[in-house]
This record gives structure tokens, C-alpha cells and sequence, in this order.
């Protein structure tokens, strides 16, 4: 029988990740024309950084020596990781952090030489980083080489219900994944995003009205890189785990493709996008179960199926299946035209700050009690 | 005596092998409409991407207001009042009308990216702008077209956004290449009525190539002839227009 909480409890995270991811790319190539063929790199750069830290705090905290990557450690992790619950919290927010920082810093460094030509030239440069990169951790001990790390502490390891534990994880992705749309669609409609979208349209003409682009790039691949930073975080904790293997270019593919048929310049375009691709994905893994003996492996089914879906849509609608809009700030008001738009996000906003004070005040209590 | 707002001492430019200027010494005074002619490929355009900061001279030097500017990045020269249209105009052609205009604006709070998500922060320099930009589109005749994508406007329409560029970005100079071509010779005569109706109340200073020589003397005060990349001739329009090496290179020329 079908169980709609435990599919919840296993797909929604990944939809969120992927959601978050789109809504990087979307900024990057939907709103500044940024063509980054490399997002892996940041999603990847951001999980090994959470598996690091999570790991290292955990064990030296313990006051255990073991290598991060032993088979020891594993063993310990399992023992440890539900005594202490503010450390799993807190280890689980800096770890975001530090995912944001490092993944950001990172492309912002690998962006720097292609700032000043072309966009084909930062598509490629990131596009071979991201493979360097994962080629490099293979053979770099201190995160396990190949096999990566194991083990890693889930942020709510220490509720006993596993139910309740994995519905705690679906609601923090969702709230970061709606922090993350919120502050996009804040970026989007000011007039910073409108300057974005004039370096996507002509980056001469924008650097002759005065706006350095360079530095407007290299500001928003910092933003994107670190917040793929966060995507990756979250899947190592989802997990509990983080190979290398994980972060095969075909990952950035996946992203772009939602992008691309959800609506290139549309926020909520890159959301529809992943769910309809994050849905497509369980249907397929389900195909593999119903038939045994499936002759092709049903990732071809999946990415036959892309193709054609992409092909289909964008024959019907070239722009995506939610179409680009205007940039909404106030200026419309002058013209008379109403700001739904930034209606809904203000009202946004305002609910997400209401539960995010009922949480605390929850946690709060509890604490105090 | 006026000063020149505009200084350009022995500027070269090469490509190789194409010498595109050779030792041009120009200036343009503060208020005037000074035009650049000068046959295809004498060097005219070079000489903007020069003074806009496209280009670096190989040898000499660029003045604004007395201040060296040949080093500076384009977006550093309209920052500091410089603007300029293309030979092809460039506005971005799937954003509206009205959000290319509310581009031109320099040092918006707004575009800052810790400033951006602040609405606050940028919401009532906004309203401002897009008032200017109201009156303006009324100025022009072209009220309707604000919500119209830049790529669908009409030829004189172009022309009319990419002139108002100068003026939303408070630029003291403005420089045209080619303004007119490409429009018919009416919607080019209206414009140039337009900018010299903005010399006089906004204060603007205008630098313009352009090719329908007879529509430009009608305008400027001053002309510089450019023939094979350096500076055949200059003067006023009746001083160029009776210099024999001028009519020279115009027949015996490209
Ligand atoms: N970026 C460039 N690379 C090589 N040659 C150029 C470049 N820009 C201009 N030129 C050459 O310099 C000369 C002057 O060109 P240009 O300034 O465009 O002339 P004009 O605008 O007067 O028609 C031409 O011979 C042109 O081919
Ligand atoms: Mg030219």
C-alpha cells in the first residue's frame, strides 16, 4: 500500500535540495545569462564541508581520535550521535554556514579569471573545475577518499520516533527552501535584479550605464555557489553520508533541465521544475521495482523521458512552462499598476516570520522547563 | 572663455596593422554640440570606444573636467558622467521600456546587493525615478509604451530611449554615434531639435558622429573631420564645408 508520510519523509527532502539548486541556476543563467555548467562543484563543495565539520566536532568532542573516514569512527558515530542534541543543532547550523561560506568563496575564486569575457568561457572553466574536483576527492584521504564519509550525524539523531525525526528534517528543508525563494524573489524584484537581467541582455550596454559587471557576476555567483553550498549540506545530513561519486557532471544536467522547463527567469519556475523532475525521478525508481527484469536501467527511462518532456514543452512553450515576468518594484505604482506580486511576498514573509517566532518560542519553553 | 569639458591629446590607437587614429588632439567645450565626421572607417567610432574606456590608447591621453580618464573601466566613465549610444542602439531587448529606463539612473541604492532585499532602503528613490521616467515617455509622445518590450518599439522609439539614457543618468556629455541612421530624415530632425532643446535647458553637452552632414550643420557649433585616422580638418560647419580637403576626401576617399 501506498504510505503518503513516508513517501513525504523521503521525497520532499530531495525535492527541496533540487528546488534550492534550481533556484541558484535560475539566478545564475535564467536572471544574469551565467551559463554555470559546473553547480555540482558548489552542491559537492558544500556536503563534503558539512560531512567534515559534523564528523570532526562530533568525534573530538567525544574525545575520540579516530580518522574521520574509519571504519571506528562509523562505529562510534552511531553510538554518539543521539546523547547530545543541542551539538547535533548546532553542528547542523554551522555546518550550513560553513557550507555557504566555503561553497560561496569557492565560486567566487573559480569565477574570478572569466569575470571580464564571455559567458561560454565561465560555463566551461566551472564545468571542468566541478570534475577536477570530484576526480580530486577520489584520492583525498582526510574526507575517505572513493568512499567518502559515513556516519554523518542527523540533525534530529536524538528523537527516538523515526517518524517524527524525519519529519523534522522535511520541515527544516522546507523552511530553508522558502527562506531561499523568499530572498531570491527579494533579490529579483529590486533594482539590482533588474540590473542582472540587463548583463543577461547586453553586458556592454549594462557596463555603460554605469554598473560594473564584473563585480555584480562575481557578487552573485558568491550568493549561488554558497546557497548550492547549503543544498549540499542538506543532503549529506539527509543521507548521513558523502561520496564523491555523488557529484557526477549529469547532476548539473538534472538542474538545468528543470530550469529550462519550468521557465527560464521565474522563480517559481525553478520550483515547478524540480518537483515535476524530483517526481519523475521516484516514478521511475518505482518502475524499477514493479519490473524485475527491466531490460534498461531505468535511469535511461528517466532521461528519455527528460528529453522528450523538454522537447514537448518548449515546442508549446518556448519560454519554460511558467514564462519570465517583468521586474516588480514600485516603479509600476507610477504607471498605475498593482503590485500583486510584491503583495504576496510581503504577506510571505509575514507568515514565515510568525511561525519562525512560534518556533522559538516553542523551543524556548521547552528549554526552560 | 569656456573650458573644454572635453580634452583628447595625441591620442594612437592601432590593430594590428590598421593605424584607427593617429596622434588625435581634439577638445569639446562645456555646453556645445560638437560634431565628428570623417568618411567609413576613419576612426570615428574607435575615437568613443577611446574616451569611453572600450579601448586604451596606445599612446595619449583622455581629459573630462580636467580630470585623466584613458585608464578608467566603462562603467567607472558613466559613473563619473559620460554617456553613450551605439552606432546600433542597445537596449535590452526583452526587458520593458520602462525597466530600461529605470537602468540608466547612476548609483541607484537599490542595485546593491546587501541594500537590494531592503525595500526600504531604496523604495522612495525608486518612485522618483520612475516619475522622471513618466514625464519623460510623455515628453516623447510615448506614454503607452512603457510596458512595451524594448525589442518591439518602433525605430524613432529606439532612438528616443537610447537619447534619454544621457538624461535619466545625469551625464554631462553625451555621445552619439550615429543617431539618426537607419530613422527617417523627419524622426532624425526632430531629434536633433530635441538635443539641442536639452543643450539649452538641461545643460548637456553633446559629441556626434553622424553621416547626414547636411542635419547635423544645421545643429553644432563646431565639427571635426577625421580621414584615415588622424584629424584632417575642423571648425565651424561653413569653415569645414568650404575646406577643399575636406570635399577631397569625402569624393576621392571611402
Ligand atoms: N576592434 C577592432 N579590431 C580591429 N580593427 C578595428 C577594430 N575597431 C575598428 N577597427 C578598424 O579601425 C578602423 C576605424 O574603424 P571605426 O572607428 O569603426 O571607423 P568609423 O566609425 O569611422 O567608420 C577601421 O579600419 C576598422 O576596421
Ligand atoms: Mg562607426
Amino acid at each position: 500500500m501506498f504510505d503518503i508520510v513516508s513517501f513525504l519523509v523521503s521525497w520532499f527532502p530531495i525535492f527541496s535540495i533540487y528546488a534550492i539548486l534550481a533556484l541558484c541556476l535560475n539566478m545564475e543563467i535564467g536572471y544574469t545569462g551565467m551559463a554555470n555548467f559546473g553547480l555540482v562543484a558548489f552542491y559537492a563543495i558544500g556536503a563534503f564541508v558539512a560531512g567534515y565539520t559534523s564528523m570532526t566536532i562530533f568525534l573530538s568532542f567525544y574525545g575520540y581520535n579516530y580518522p574521520i573516514y574509519s571504519l571506528d569512527a562509523i562505529i562510534t558515530m552511531g553510538k554518539i550521535a543521539g546523547r547530545t542534541p543541542w551539538l547535533n543543532i548546532s553542528v547542523f547550523i554551522l555546518s550550513l554556514i560553513l557550507a555557504f561560506l566555503v561553497a560561496g568563496l569557492a565560486g567566487y575564486l573559480v569565477s574570478f579569471p572569466t569575470l571580464r569575457v564571455g559567458p561560454a568561457f565561465l560555463g566551461i572553466t566551472i564545468l571542468s573545475f566541478g570534475e577536477m574536483l570530484r576526480v580530486f576527492m577520489k584520492h583525498f584521504q582526510p574526507t575517505g577518499g572513493s568512499y567518502g564519509l559515513l556516519g554523518i550525524p542527523h540533525p534530529f539523531a536524538w528523537v527516538s520516533d523515526p517518524l517524527i525525526k524525519n519529519l523534522l528534517f522535511v520541515i527544516v528543508t522546507l523552511v530553508i527552501l522558502i527562506l531561499v525563494f523568499i530572498y531570491f524573489e527579494l533579490l529579483a524584484n529590486s533594482p539590482y535584479g533588474r540590473a542582472l537581467k540587463s548583463i543577461r541582455e547586453d553586458e556592454i550596454a549594462s557596463l555603460c550605464l554605469g554598473k560594473p559587471v564584473p563585480r555584480i557576476k562575481a557578487e552573485l555567483l558568491f550568493v549561488a555557489s554558497g546557497v548550492s553550498g547549503i543544498a549540499g549540506a542538506l543532503y549529506v545530513f539527509y543521507l548521513g553520508s558523502v561520496a564523491p561519486d555523488m557529484f557526477v557532471t549529469a547532476v548539473t544536467f538534472e538542474v538545468w533541465s528543470m530550469v529550462i522547463l519550468g521557465g527560464r527567469g521565474n522563480n517559481m519556475g525553478a520550483i515547478l521544475g524540480a518537483l515535476i523532475f524530483s517526481l519523475l525521478n521516484r516514478a521511475t525508481a518505482i518502475l524499477n521495482f514493479i519490473f524485475l527484469d527491466l531490460l534498461i536501467d531505468p535511469n535511461y527511462i528517466r532521461w528519455m523521458i527528460t528529453g522528450i518532456l523538454i522537447i514537448i514543452v518548449l515546442m508549446y512553450r518556448p519560454k519554460g512552462i511558467l514564462a519570465e515576468k517583468t521586474v516588480k518594484t514600485d516603479a509600476w505604482r507610477i504607471f498605475g499598476e498593482a503590485q500583486r506580486d510584491w503583495d504576496r511576498i510581503t504577506a510571505m514573509i509575514q507568515v514565515a516570520n510568525r511561525y519562525l517566532k512560534r518556533a522559538f518560542h516553542w523551543l524556548i519553553g521547552r528549554e526552560t522547563k | 572663455m569656456t573650458n573644454p569639458i572635453l580634452e583628447v591629446r595625441n591620442v594612437s590607437k592601432r590593430f594590428g596593422g590598421v593605424e584607427a587614429l593617429r596622434d588625435v588632439s581634439l577638445e569639446v567645450k562645456r555646453g556645445s554640440i560638437t560634431g565628428l565626421i570623417g568618411p567609413n572607417g576613419s576612426g570615428k567610432s574607435t575615437l568613443f570606444n577611446v574616451i569611453t574606456g572600450f579601448y586604451k590608447p596606445d599612446s595619449g591621453s583622455v581629459y573630462f573636467e580636467g580630470r585623466r580618464i584613458d585608464g578608467l573601466n566603462p562603467n567607472e566613465i558613466y559613473n563619473i558622467g559620460i554617456a553613450r549610444t551605439f552606432q546600433i542602439p542597445r537596449l535590452f531587448g526583452s526587458l520593458t521600456t520602462l525597466e530600461n529606463m529605470m537602468l540608466s539612473p547612476r548609483g541607484q541604492k537599490g542595485e546593491s546587493l546587501l541594500r537590494a532585499p531592503l525595500r526600504k532602503a531604496w523604495v522612495n528613490e525608486e518612485l522618483q525615478i520612475a516619475n522622471e521616467v513618466k514625464n519623460l515617455l510623455k515628453e516623447f509622445n510615448m506614454d503607452g509604451a512603457y510596458r512595451m518590450v524594448a525589442s518591439s518599439l518602433s525605430g524613432g522609439h529606439v532612438k528616443m530611449v537610447e537619447t534619454s539614457k544621457g538624461i535619466l543618468g545625469r551625464a554631462k556629455l553625451i555621445l552619439l554615434d550615429e543617431p539618426t541612421a537607419g530613422v527617417h530624415y523627419a524622426v532624425g530632425r526632430s531629434l536633433f531639435e530635441y538635443i539641442s532643446y536639452l543643450r539649452k535647458t538641461a545643460n548637456l553637452t553633446f559629441f556626434i558622429i553622424e553621416h547626414r552632414i547636411d542635419l547635423l550643420f544645421d545643429y553644432v557649433d563646431y565639427v571635426y573631420v577625421l580621414h584615415m585616422g588622424r584629424l584632417l580638418s575642423q571648425g565651424t560647419p561653413e569653415e569645414v564645408a568650404s575646406d577643399p580637403k575636406v570635399i577631397e576626401a569625402y569624393i576621392g576617399g571611402a
